[in-house]
């Protein structure tokens, strides 16, 4: 088996690399001793059963999980770009502008279509409307919904449908021009034809976001993500290329997630 | 039908089981609840809608008794005399503006004197009376009451009032007087008689220059006489008229009544005795043409009079001075210039309208309608004509509430900002419970916390020379707008701060989270996205706070100074410092005292009817708000 694995491809530049990282809730642990180094430019899918720590990961690359109280890393640490997003000199806004972040469940903000994509402008100062105007439109465009909203920027954002509100918090997401794009598993509350639409979107927005993706589907994973990594009760399981790791796990874990005998 | 028809199907319930009563017991329970709902709308609009044709007769009978048309000449007289008021109000505020000085060193040296003179009083007047007596005083007894007085003399010394503007060595000459004083002395201490000579001398140098003014004063107070005693005259006549009217109208009443009954009667010899009761009921019509032509005839004299008076008063604008120095008085010759033209237009116009003045003008429903939604006077149970106009009431009340409003919406809406948005656990702990609180305060225990220590100490800052400049200071009367508005701002704060906190705290979640991951600051996602997001509820709480404090009574009614009079704007910002009477206050005070089904009585009833419509607008409006604001 061995022999047949391809060779390693060249090292890709890491966006993120998480090392060594340890976190908690209160005294529950939650994550053990991940490393992990995201390419940049390419789409990085978590997979992994329900509770596994999928979640908590990806809140802490844009520290999010400081809302909750008692949340805490208890060892390791984050790069961005080489940065350690956890030094206390850290600004903190400046980080969520430059990571930005879409939830399962879409929330738009009970405003218009348009005051939502230009909510992080707004934030900076940003009230010049020329300025306002493309920024929105080009979000838009980004999130493949501006033929579907262009004629109706000013109504309510509540009003759109739940593939539409989730690709306006795209839009939203990416109107303050991050570099990487952290996605809660935005599908799930999606028909297909919506899910659909939002897969071929990420493959647009890959050339120039870094993503990643919290997926339950393995069919979405292999449908979208260049890599893929399985995690299981905390720990990070496998972290390789998509095709390889559905095709030839290494870890008898994944092989069983893979093939659906999990559990 | 066969015979296995009849048998019940095996899954068919059979009986009346526990589920069928468990649920009739509750749908009655809400039937009943809205019975009675409906009942009270219906009792409500039985006893209200009467007042309007009663209104209306009582409308009639002003007309044609002549009461009107006395009015018509009653109203100049009282504008005039308000005006001469005014005009004197101005003249001694300038005198007394100029002399203040005088004035209050006069008055401080006379309070010192008579806070000793209360305080000693007793130990004093036994003395005296003792000495007076004629008996040869016990000399020991004596000893014993003046030492007694030296010793009150003593304390009430140490405890005289303040005199900042004496000297202290005025002070002390007139503490040093008082306390040398011979029992048996009546005269003033020779300070105070001073200073009471200083001060009239000053008032009468002060006064010699404004001898035109006192001349011109003088003349337009004069010019009324003649106007005023014909109305006298006139007013004698038209009440009789009234009285015996209304008299008729109660005759007529009865005869109607035994008829009715009569038409019921069981036997026809109940019936032969009731209708002859009727017939001695029947009133002899009441003669009211007799008296009106009596006092048509006194039209030209009122026409006169009314010419006498306006040129009598045609030149008061000119004999007016230009400006006066004390602002008191500058303040109230600008009141009365600009009541002058108009009270000139209307004194120009009186002559037309008596003159074309009739008594049988028909007085149609809509007059009352009319004259109960925008007239300014509710007058009643007075000897003249009962008014129930709304507009006083309504004012005060809506005044009030603006006051209430403008307190409670920032204390209650920021107090809920900061508790949902900002506060620590233990500030949540702490402030929650405490507003929540006064919730549980009576509403008359309050009221009565309102008059003694609100509304006394507001009044007594006011009185501070240095706030003057304060519209509306020093205030006059204790119970005013402002004291009741604060009232029931505390009283409508726990309501807005509870619904308002609820609002915010139905605002998901998931907002505050996305607006913190697109790197909102605290602040920002607070106040662009939490609170915009809880408009409508903070709205509705804002406006269920307004539902309580418009239906509120027990505060006003001890606060509010129920002074039916629409409040005067021309001192400004200062109207909300008049007292005044409020559309629930009205109800409470009065209905316990207003005859069963009389006009008066009514006329309350009408206003309930009113004050309901109004609480049932803000509670439906505020629904429309809490609906809209769900998430
Ligand atoms: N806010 C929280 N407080 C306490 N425990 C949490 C919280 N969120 C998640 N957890 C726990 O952390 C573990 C990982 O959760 P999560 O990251 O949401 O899993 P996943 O997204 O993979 O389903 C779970 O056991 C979960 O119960
Ligand atoms: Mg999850």
């Amino acid at each position: 088996m061995v022999t047949d694995l391809p060779p390693p491809a060249a090292p890709l530049p890491a966006a993120i690399r998480i090392a060594d990282l340890c976190f908690a809730y209160h005294a529950k642990p939650a994550l053990q001793q991940i490393t992990l180094d995201l390419p940049a430019h390419q789409i990085t899918a978590l997979i992994g059963p329900s509770g596994c720590g999928k979640s908590t990961l990806l809140r802490c690359i844009n520290r999010i999980n400081d809302r909750i109280p008692g949340a805490r890393i208890t060892a390791g640490s984050i790069h961005i770009h080489g940065i350690d997003i956890n030094r206390p000199d850290i600004d903190l806004q400046e980080l969520r502008r430059r990571v930005g972040m879409v939830f399962q469940k879409s929330n738009p903000f009970p405003k218009s279509i348009y005051e939502n994509v230009v909510f992080s402008l707004r934030l900076s100062g940003i009230h010049k409307r020329s300025e306002l105007d493309a920024t929105a439109e080009t979000a838009l465009h980004a999130a493949a919904l501006w033929d579907e909203v262009k004629d109706r920027l000013h109504t309510r954002a509540l009003g759109l449908s739940g593939g539409q509100q989730q690709r306006l918090c795209i839009a939203r997401a990416i109107a303050s021009q991050p570099d990487i794009l952290l996605m809660d598993e935005p599908c799930a509350a999606l028909d297909p034809i919506a899910t659909l639409k939002i897969e071929e979107l990420l493959h647009q927005l890959k050339k120039q976001y870094t993503i990643v993706i919290v997926t339950h589907s393995m069919a979405q994973a292999t449908r979208c993500a260049d890599h893929t990594a399985f995690m299981d009760l905390g720990r990070l399981i496998e972290f390789r290329p998509t095709l390889q790791l559905f095709n030839t796990p290494h870890h008898p874990q994944t092989l069983a997630y893979v093939t659906g005998s999990f559990g | 039908m066969s015979k296995t028809d009849e048998v019940p199907h095996r899954f068919s319930k059979q009986g009346f089981s526990l589920e069928k009563a468990i649920r009739f017991f509750f749908a009655s329970n809400a039937g009943l609840t809205i019975v009675i709902l409906v009942l009270i709308i219906a009792f409500l609009l039985k006893e209200g809608l009467g007042f309007f044709p009663g209104y209306r007769r009582e409308l009639e009978v002003y007309r044609i008794a002549g009461l009107e048309f006395v009015d018509l000449s009653r109203s100049n007289l009282t504008a005039h005399e308000q005006l001469s008021s005014v005009l004197n109000r101005a003249y001694f505020a300038q005198i007394n503006g100029l002399c203040a000085s005088e004035l209050k060193r006069s008055q401080e040296a006379a309070a010192v004197f008579n806070a000793y003179s209360e305080r000693s009083a007793a130990t004093h007047d036994l003395i005296v009376s003792n000495l007076d007596a004629g008996i040869a005083p016990d000399s020991e007894m004596l000893a014993t009451l003046r030492q007694n007085h030296a010793a009150s003399t003593r304390k009430a010394l140490a405890e005289l009032p303040a005199t900042p503007h004496l000297t202290r060595a005025e002070r002390a000459a007139l503490i040093q007087s008082i306390a040398t004083r011979e029992v048996s002395s009546k005269d003033d201490p020779p300070l105070v008689t001073a200073l009471a000579a200083q001060y009239a001398a000053a008032q009468q140098t002060h006064a010699e220059p404004l001898a035109g003014l006192r001349g011109t004063l003088d003349a337009f107070d004069a010019a009324g006489t003649d106007l005023s005693a014909l109305v006298s005259e006139m007013t004698v006549a038209v009440t009789a008229t009234k009285e015996a009217i209304q008299a008729g109208d109660v005759l007529e009443k009865n005869r109607t009544t035994l008829v009715a009954a009569a038409a019921h009667a069981k036997t026809p010899a109940a019936r032969e005795k009731l209708l002859a009761d009727a017939q001695t009921s029947l009133a002899a019509k009441t003669d009211i043409d007799g008296p009106m032509q009596a006092l048509m005839l006194r039209k030209p004299a009122c026409i006169a009079a009314h010419a006498d008076l306006r040129q009598a008063c045609a030149g008061i604008l000119d004999g007016l001075p230009a400006a006066l120095s004390q602002p008191e008085a500058e303040r109230l010759l600008r009141v009365a210039r600009k009541a002058i033209p108009a009270f000139m237009a209307n004194l120009e116009q009186a002559p037309q309208r008596i003159g074309q003045w009739r008594h049988d003008t028909p007085v149609p429903l809509t007059a009352a309608i009319g004259s109960f939604l925008t007239g300014k006077d509710w007058v009643t149970g007075g000897e003249w004509q009962d008014f129930y106009g709304i507009l006083p009431l309504l004012v005060g009340s809506l005044m009030i509430s603006l006051v209430a409003l403008c307190l409670a919406i920032p204390a209650g809406v920021g107090a809920a900002i900061y508790v949902n948005q900002f506060a620590s656990r233990l500030e949540q702990a702490v402030i929650k419970p405490v507003i929540e609180f006064i919730q549980a305060i009576p509403s008359v225990v309050l009221g009565f916390i309102g008059i003694l220590v609100f509304g006394s100490v507001l009044r007594d800052i006011s009185q501070f020379d240095s706030l003057a400049w304060v519209p509306g200071f020093p205030i006059e009367e204790r119970l005013n707008i402002f004291t009741a508005g604060c009232l029931l701002a505390l009283m409508s704060i726990p309501t807005i701060f509870t619904l308002a906190e609820d609002a915010l705290n139905n605002v998901p979640a998931a907002y505050a989270e996305a607006s913190d991951a697109l790197g909102a600051s605290r602040i920002q996602t607070s106040f662009r996205v939490i609170i915009p997001a809880a408009f409508s509820g903070i709205l509705a709480a804002v406006l269920l706070g307004l539902g309580r404090v418009i239906g509120e009574t027990m505060v006003v009614l001890l606060v509010a100074g129920n002074r039916i009079k629409i409040p005067d704007f021309s001192s400004g910002i200062g109207a909300f410092l008049q007292p005044s009477h409020t559309l629930t206050g009205i109800i409470a005070q009065e209905l316990g005292e207003v005859p069963l089904g009389s006009v008066h009585y009514r006329a309350l009833f009408v206003v309930g009817i009113l004050l309901f419509a109004i609480v049932l607008g803000i509670n439906a409006t505020a629904h429309k708000f809490v609906s809209r604001s769900r998430h």
